[in-house]
């Protein structure tokens, strides 16, 4: 039994449901449910639309690289059956799903989180345009101390030649 | 192509959507047409190259054809008409931009890795 992927918008299509349209160069499209096939059959794209996987991944919206994305792939070829290698992949899908559940959390988490980078940006705007805001004295003391700032000949070891050499 | 009623002068029924409908289907979808394109790309050939069997049904012998549009036109005129128009133009934007969605893209970003085929059973 394979669990094959909705052509518009990634979810898993179980046995019985959905349907399946080949094209008369007999390519299959498999559409879990009439909403797919309808936006399908209107000629959408479904990386223009907001509510397919194909959107989400390419807007940054969820996770892209993961190494749980590499359990669940198609296997074109045949594997000898081995009642050990079964169970333990039973066993271990459940705990996979779970991480993987977790680190999309974080990961929506994250992406939600206003970014520190742009935090500092807005900051240093900030700065910028209200420094007449702050009291003379501290200004021309900061520029003074700039101004007393003696430049000082420091010695550079040289590692990386080493290195190289080493190599 | 079209939509047009036999019964012209009725102003209700100028237009039948069956019919406008039907060309539709007719039509190459978005993805063969790419891969027809990038197909004669990897040859090193252009758009205009391909070449075109006499077939007596399509207006012009089939011999005028616009490969991004999937339409044959009546002489080369109407063709290059059809170059300059504003629907040819898009047409085109759209084939030369990104490839259009495939099942490997939707399985892609459902979270599955690339399809695993085995080991190769013959060196070329």
């Amino acid at each position: 039994m394979r669990l094959e992927k909705c052509w518009f918008c990634s979810s898993t299509i179980y046995p019985g449901h959905g349907i399946q349209f080949v094209r008369n160069d007999a390519k299959i499209f498999r559409f879990c449910r009439s909403k797919c096939h309808k936006n399908f059959k209107m000629k959408r794209n479904p990386r223009k639309v907001k509510w397919t996987k194909a959107y989400r991944r390419l807007h940054g919206k969820d996770m892209t690289q993961d190494s749980t994305f590499e359990f669940e792939r198609k296997r074109n070829r045949p594997e000898r059956y081995d009642r050990n290698v079964t169970e333990q992949t039973l066993k271990a899908i459940p705990i996979i799903t779970k991480a993987r559940h977790e680190r999309l959390k974080k990961h929506i988490s994250d992406r939600q989180k206003p970014g520190k980078k742009k935090e500092l940006e807005r900051d240093n705007k900030e700065l910028e345009q209200d420094i007449n805001m702050l009291p003379k004295k501290l200004i021309s003391n900061e520029a003074s101390a700039e101004k007393t700032k003696v430049k000082v000949k420091v010695k550079v070891v040289q590692q990386q030649t080493e290195d190289r050499m080493e190599e | 192509m079209g939509g047009k009623c036999p019964h012209r002068k009725v102003k209700k029924r100028r237009l039948s959507h069956k019919t406008a409908r039907r060309g539709k289907f007719l039509l190459k979808a978005d993805d063969a047409v790419y891969e027809e394109l990038v197909k004669l790309a990897d040859h090193g050939k252009d758009a205009e190259a391909k070449e075109l069997p006499v077939d007596e049904d399509l207006p012009g012998m089939g011999q005028f054809y616009c490969l991004h549009c999937d339409r044959y036109f009546a002489s080369e005129s109407v063709k290059d008409e059809h170059y300059r128009s504003k629907r040819h133009k898009k047409r085109v934007k759209v084939m030369s931009g990104p490839a259009p969605h495939t099942q490997l893209d939707a399985d892609l970003a459902a979270g599955m890795g690339m399809p695993d085929n085995g080991l190769k059973l013959m060196s070329m």
